[in-house]
């Protein structure tokens, strides 16, 4: 095998690797990371319930509170990684080995998303026990929308990995900033168009708008009327995502360290 | 000659914001926008050799480090590492090099040591289970054995910096830049990683390593040569014994003594090459060293001490040590 | 008495610090951007999950507009929880896992208690002026029916102190815990937020849950808080039943001061006791990042 496709892909998995197992091992995690949350989307659930919103939009709650976690992990474990790896000091350690650091952060992504898919897949499991949402159906095409978004968001979360290295201390900040004003306007609680056509389409360019949207399509049909395009759409502009986050993401990291190794000190600690 | 390090003019300037007060003042030396760390370093490190970088703190030795192990780019001049340009060819020096530092604690804290320096091991290309033999054999060499399935987070300072080696070791570096090892370690601990890091290099004869310590007895036991730094310049670069030699014609005179209210009337007496001071907190006695050329000057050094109606605690002439050598260059001690 | 100065001298330099921490990273102007766009952002959430449900061209439910008041005004209040408890909670966790700080304040002469309360003083000024603008822009733009007599004026004063120093212990008391668990920077901190605005009666009336969810609520002063506030400042959505409705504003107002009090004393042994523990654990300054 060629040694750069080896090195890189032993990265990804070493680097993927105390994602996996340090979110299996602190038990405290399973309490906080998966039962609460269901706590928080119950109370969008009761809001629905008390307006009497029809069935559906039950079902839009649970899948914005699975794709939350998604969100949350790239925010904080993916855009925020790099500076928080810095504090601690791995980061030198890392800008000395040899292989590339898109497998860095690939790695971090790959393990980023087992320990998410597993929050998800609980938020949704529990949401649709405990509140019965409208029938479901579960059409191929979710599968390619759902993989295309999580390439793109972390594709995207990868290039703010960078950029938030080089703005500094404003990493934590920037991170929770784009919590609540993502919910909103990505639509992770209504259908996105309700916002008007023009501040969807702006916000579509974060991959889980337009993700969240095909989704709602395909998972409730009944109301597959008020997604923002038609599904093949989406898709094709979630590819057209996929592919730009992770080369924008490249043209960063090689920016940030350059930027590191001329000025000296961005990538050390507590500099 | 195969270098497998080789500095060439080597320059490393640091730009600094200057506070709005600091901007209107004239400019000095402490408020200056640029501060220079290193200063046209020439130096050669063979293959197989174990080379030192002797300096105080903030001479420049860490900088250097950092541009040889690809952190860092030169500001001026060039530098080679194997063979390969630091600016250019990063990837074929990555490969063969590795890093310790060490105040370094570096890791996650929920991963056990020997998880942690198998993780580091993926982004050097080490088969897996290689890696973990690896481990094994060099945390029994370091006497971390029985705690390598500790949690990291659980180890003790001592425990972690001795991680950090194995984890520098574990993927079997050509060329390894080891940044002040033993710093704050138990005199056990240091001559573990210093015995250990003797015999890596006298057993593997393409191996090499460069040391950066303050340290000098620590330089004059594990060296082949020494490059002594101070201030960003490379002021001598030779063996232990040949800069040692550079002192032989004179003689060390250290001097216990009550503080005196001046220093300067030594630097009048001829035959005086260099001398430091320091105050000892604990006795409030300044401790001094003469680097001398000619005997007849103690007998003023004396004067001068006696003069003031201070008490001399304790006088020693000693055979010259790397830090006389130092002494003798910059006119200050190490430590 | 020189007690009493020492915490006032904490108290002084820890809100000191956290209002560096909190403001120091960026011009005022974007601070101020941030500070408040956040809380609103959530609050257009509920308004456009009211919105889509009463439009003809997706829900087409009837409007509710005293439903849309309660819910706006319970969810204006909750900024201060939300804000708070965050806010408490990263003091430790950013001094433990960020700063690596947390040993050397530990270590003073000084109550950690009162510098964990005093460093989030910060995130109630920050809350509050949330608070205010969220109030005014739901009272100009959206039309909520907000009123407030200006003879009620102190009896809502004396309920939101009360509700904040109950919302501070319920902080601390988050802090505690967190002193034994690890890194779950948008985890824990968010969940226990996430319970309150479930069972506090914050959006809906804790009547719809079952007989088991009621209790829950009112084990938890701060739905006594939300209801309180509800009263003073939109009497008319009295018209939903809260099941909370029959009791009258006076049992009411004692029930919100003694379960506020008992709450303190709750959260200062809890705080004391995670304390113990985590020195006994040896936790106090571990760093557990992956």
């Amino acid at each position: 095998m060629n040694i750069h496709l080896r090195l890189n892909l032993r990265a990804i998995l070493g680097r993927a690797y105390p994602r996996v197992i340090g979110s299996l091992r602190e038990p405290s995690w399973i309490f906080f990371e998966i039962l609460l949350p269901v706590l928080a989307i119950a109370a969008y659930v009761f809001i629905y319930q008390a307006l009497e919103a029809p069935p559906e939009f039950v079902g839009f709650v649970i899948l914005g509170g699975a794709m939350t976690a998604f969100w949350l992990n790239v925010l904080w474990s993916m855009a925020a990684q790099l500076y928080w790896e810095k504090e601690i000091g791995n980061l030198q350690l890392y800008m000395m080995a040899p292989m590339s650091r898109m497998s860095l952060l690939g790695g971090m992504a790959v393990g980023g998303i087992f320990g998410s898919s597993i929050h998800a897949s609980a938020t949704v499991l529990i949401g649709v026990l405990l509140f019965k949402g409208p029938a479901l159906v579960f059409p191929l095409m979710l599968i390619p929308i759902f993989l295309v978004t999580l390439i793109a968001l972390y594709g995207m979360g990868m290039m703010f990995a960078s950029l938030y290295l080089m703005w500094g201390r404003e990493a934590w900040h920037m991170a929770s900033l784009m919590e609540e004003p993502i919910y909103f306007v990505s639509g992770f609680y209504f259908p996105v168009k309700a916002l008007g056509f023009w501040v969807a389409l702006s916000a579509s360019v974060i991959p889980i708008t337009l993700g969240l949207d095909s989704m709602r399509q395909l998972l409730f049909p009944s109301v597959a009327a008020w997604g923002l395009f038609p599904v093949e759409i989406e898709l094709g502009i979630l590819v057209v995502l996929a592919i730009i986050f992770p080369i924008m993401a490249r043209i960063a990291l090689a920016r940030m360290e350059n930027l590191a190794r001329r000025r000296g000190g961005l990538t050390l600690r507590w500099q | 000659m195969n270098y497998a390090v080789e500095t060439k003019n080597l320059c490393r300037v640091f730009k600094r914001k200057r506070s709005r007060k600091e901007r209107k003042q004239e400019p000095t030396k402490e408020n200056q926008k640029e501060v220079v760390a290193l200063d046209d370093v020439n130096i050669q490190v063979k293959e197989g050799e174990l080379f030192g970088l002797l300096g105080p703190n903030g001479a420049g030795k860490t900088t250097l480090i950092k541009i040889l192990s690809t952190l860092l780019l030169p500001t001026k001049g060039e530098a080679w590492v194997a063979g390969h340009n630091v600016a250019e060819d990063t990837f074929n020096i990555r490969m063969k090099i590795n890093s310790v530092s060490g105040g370094e604690s570096s890791g996650y804290g929920l991963l056990t040591a020997r998880e942690n320096v198998w993780m580091f091991s993926q982004f050097y290309d080490v088969p897996s289970k290689v890696a973990k033999q690896r481990a094994d054999d060099l945390f029994k060499t370091f006497g971390l054995y029985e705690k390598r399935n500790q949690k990291m987070r659980t180890l003790s300072t001592g425990e972690r910096q001795k991680m950090g080696m194995v984890r520098g070791f574990i993927t079997d570096p050509d060329i390894i830049f080891l940044d002040e090892p033993t710093l704050g370690l138990d005199v056990n601990a240091s001559r573990v990683i210093r015995r250990f890091v003797a015999d890596w290099v006298r057993e593997h004869e393409k191996k090499t390593v460069l040391l950066t310590t303050h340290y000098m007895m620590e330089a004059e036991e594990l060296c082949d040569r020494v490059a002594i730094i101070d201030k960003g310049k490379v002021l001598v670069c030779d063996t232990p014994e040949n800069l040692k030699k550079t002192v032989r014609r004179s003689s060390t005179l250290r001097l216990e003594i009550d503080p005196l209210k001046d220093y300067s009337k030594f630097r009048d007496i001829p035959g005086i090459r260099n001398f430091s001071k320091k105050v000892n907190p604990e006795t409030n006695r300044s401790e001094l060293v003469f680097v001398i050329d000619d005997e007849a000057a103690v007998s003023d050094i004396l004067s001068v001490v006696t003069g003031e109606g201070k008490r001399i605690h304790e006088l020693r002439k000693t055979e010259p040590t790397l830090e006389d050598v130092f002494v003798s260059l910059v006119g200050r001690a190490l430590e | 008495m020189a007690m009493i100065k020492r915490h006032w001298k904490t108290l002084k330099t820890a809100a000191w610090l956290g209002w560096q921490m909190e403001s120091n990273w960026t011009q005022p102007f974007l601070f101020a951007v941030y500070s408040i766009l956040k809380p609103i952002a959530a609050t257009m959430i509920l308004v456009l999950m009211y919105w889509v449900v009463i439009n003809p061209g997706y829900g087409g439910q009837a409007e509710n507009a005293i439903m849309f008041s309660f819910l706006y005004v319970g969810n204006a209040f909750y900024i201060f929880v939300g804000q708070m408890l965050f806010g408490i909670f990263r003091v430790i966790q950013g001094d433990r896992e960020w700063y690596q700080t947390i040993r050397n304040v530990y270590i003073a002469p000084i109550s950690y208690y009162v510098y964990v309360v005093a460093r989030a003083l910060t995130q109630l000024v920050i809350a509050s002026i949330a608070v205010v603008i969220t109030l005014l822009f739901g009272v100009f733009v959206l039309g909520v029916q907000i009123s407030l007599a200006v003879t009620d004026i102190p009896l809502f004063l004396t309920i939101l102190v009360i509700g904040l120093v109950g919302v501070s212990a319920m902080g601390v008391i988050l802090g505690g815990i967190s002193f034994l668990t690890a890194k779950h920077m948008h985890g824990m901190n968010e969940s226990v937020a996430g319970i309150f605005y479930l069972f506090c009666g914050v959006l809906f009336p804790i009547s719809m849950f079952p007989v088991w969810g009621q209790f829950i609520s009112r084990a938890i002063p701060l739905t006594y808080w939300f209801e309180a506030l509800r009263r003073v400042l939109a009497p008319e959505t009295l018209q939903i039943p809260t099941s909370l409705t029959q009791i009258d504003t006076g049992l009411l107002m004692l029930i919100l001061l003694s379960s506020t009090i008992v709450l303190v004393l709750v959260s200062y042994f809890v705080f004391k006791g995670a304390d113990y523990l985590a020195r006994r654990k040896g936790v106090i300054d571990m760093i557990t990042s992956y």
